[in-house]
């Protein structure tokens, strides 16, 4: 499978459905990479739909990251605008060097890692965060449980088990968060989060190893 | 392969990042190594563990509330194009302005001082009977055009006098449709006019060209801000044909559909999304909708539209 079909798949960035990767799905995608090139040409030349278009097809899992790594609906909102921005005003410097999946990840990502060092820097890195309304909520909140009516002692389990992993992920440093996220939530591929981050595979591979023991001895007391 | 490569490549192995031939030795060596066996079950634990924090799906809301906010945006973005990095960017600079309050004040005072000087000069010059002869001309004007005078006020020790007045000229103008100045008219009219009579009038004459994307984007933005029903009804009718090839007339009608006051705009949005129901933010609207919509046959009709939309894969 090509590499960029199989970030497309592994992201799922045409919907929230992602993944199963048959035959199909893979000539659809290598279909829509033509169609995308279609529309960043003409979006080049200053045609908006078509960058609405464009930001149709990856945005749903451009805010999932944000949201994922910001615990907060108004900072991924605000991750999301600033980077299809960016994207809008510099579309002229995309030279199909990559697939344009991995140049605006690389814009997300790069948001991202500054939206981390803020928080570290300022301390904020609390369990407490805020709706796109300005209330405040407990991220231990989002780690929720179907089961969670049926069975109260397990919810709460559920949601301290959130509240520590939360507190791991805390505590690395913004790199190895990244590339962490990409790795186990976004189920990217080390050479394209490398390519993302701007950095070899190797790089990607040792930064991965010090994220994984770095959440190991954290989170070993309590399993 | 020894029990510290193991270690090392554990992360590695249970994210599925290691080639066949490595795959395929630890695989060997696990056979063989209960402690490594241990290694790698410990990181498929581990792995386990992390995953306990979910990775939710962005609400419907907020991803409509995203999408709508950055087309706003977008219509006063414009993009940079090679030279323009050379070019001086005024906005970034005043961003910077903006971060540096003493740079700022010190351009300030610099900036008012440099006036006062200018204007001290210039009246300097003028007291001796300068370039510009001691009075200033008065702008031309024709009785008809004034509409009134704010201010009268008299220079002392001198003839010059300096009136503020407003001009008020009305004017017509009559041509063809294709005329690009009566096309200005009418979309300065559509978007501008206090008289909801001629912005309706207005609206339906730009609907016979909605090719035009200025045209378009004057319908759009009737269609959500216009405080007149008919002028939006009218908007929406003209823009029905482009719901299928214009993301910004889709997510005009979404919008209009969701959050327009008056439920006639709401049920025709209702019915012109039909034909792209199986487009993605189209349905999350209709399942929000068929979910906890107040009006009863709006909720149903979103409903029924979902029972006969195909699931995607």
């Amino acid at each position: 499978m090509p590499a960029e079909a199989m970030v497309l798949t592994a992201v799922g960035a045409r919907g929230p459905k992602s993944l199963p990767a048959g035959r199909g799905r893979m000539v659809s995608q290598a279909l829509n990479r033509a169609d995308d090139s279609q529309l960043i040409r003409e979006a080049q030349r200053g045609d908006r739909a078509a960058f609405e278009e464009l930001v149709r097809q990856y945005d749903r899992a451009v805010l999932r990251l944000a949201l994922h790594l910001t615990g907060s609906d108004s900072d991924a909102q605000d991750i999301y605008q600033e980077a299809f921005l960016k994207a809008y005003r510099n579309l002229a410097s995309f030279r199909f060097e990559c697939s344009f999946y991995t140049w605006i990840y690389r814009i997300v990502t790069n948001l991202c890692l500054d939206h981390i060092r803020k928080r570290q820097v300022r301390k904020e890195d609390s369990a407490v965060n805020t709706d796109s309304e300005g209330q405040e909520y407990s991220v231990i909140d989002q780690v929720s449980d179907a089961r969670a009516h049926a069975n109260p002692e397990h919810d709460l389990m559920r949601r301290e088990l959130g509240s520590k992993i939360q507190n791991a992920l805390g505590k690395l440093t913004p790199r190895e968060r990244m590339v962490f996220e990409l790795k186990h939530y976004q189920g990217l591929k080390l050479r394209t989060i490398g390519e993302m981050l701007n950095t070899t595979e190797e790089t990607a591979k040792n930064t991965l190893f010090r994220a994984t023991q770095k959440l190991r001895a954290s989170l070993a007391p309590m399993r | 392969m020894n029990c510290e490569w193991v270690k090392e490549n554990a992360a590695l192995y249970i994210y599925e990042e290691l080639g066949d031939d490595q795959r395929h030795e630890l695989e060997q060596h696990l056979e063989r190594c209960a402690a490594c066996k241990q290694e790698i079950a410990a990181a498929r634990d581990f792995k386990m563990t992390m995953s306990a924090l979910p990775m939710d799906e962005p609400s419907p809301n907020l991803l409509a509330a995203s999408r709508m906010k950055l087309q706003e945006a977008l219509e006063t973005a414009t993009q940079s194009h090679g030279w323009s990095r050379f070019a001086f960017d005024l906005a970034g600079w005043l961003q910077q302005v903006r971060l540096s309050p003493a740079l700022t004040v010190a351009l300030l005072i610099f900036g008012f001082a440099a006036g006062t000087m200018t204007t001290y000069s210039y009246l300097h010059r003028q007291g001796k009977g300068g370039v510009l002869g001691g009075t200033t001309r008065p702008a031309p004007t024709e009785a008809a055009s004034i509409a009134d005078i704010r201010g009268i006020v008299q220079d002392p020790g001198s003839n010059s006098v300096q009136i503020k007045y407003d001009r008020l000229v009305p004017d017509q103008t009559q041509g063809s449709l294709d005329d690009p100045a009566i096309q200005q008219l009418l979309l300065f009219a559509a978007r501008n006019n206090t008289n909801p009579g001629n912005r309706i009038s207005a609206v339906n004459l730009l609907s016979q060209n909605p090719q035009d994307s200025k045209v378009r984007e004057a319908l759009i933005y009737a269609l959500r801000y216009d405080k007149n029903v008919d002028v939006r009804l009218t908007s929406l009718e003209a823009l029905k044909p482009f719901v299928r090839e214009d993301v910004r007339v889709r997510d005009a009608m979404l919008e209009a559909l969701l959050g327009d006051a008056n439920p006639g705009v709401r049920v025709q949005a209702l019915g012109v999304i039909k034909s792209v129901r199986q487009d993605a933010s189209v349905r999350a609207v209709l399942m929000q909708l068929a979910e906890k919509d107040a009006n009863a046959f709006i909720k149903n009709e979103s409903k029924r539209m979902l029972a006969q939309t195909p699931e995607m894969d």
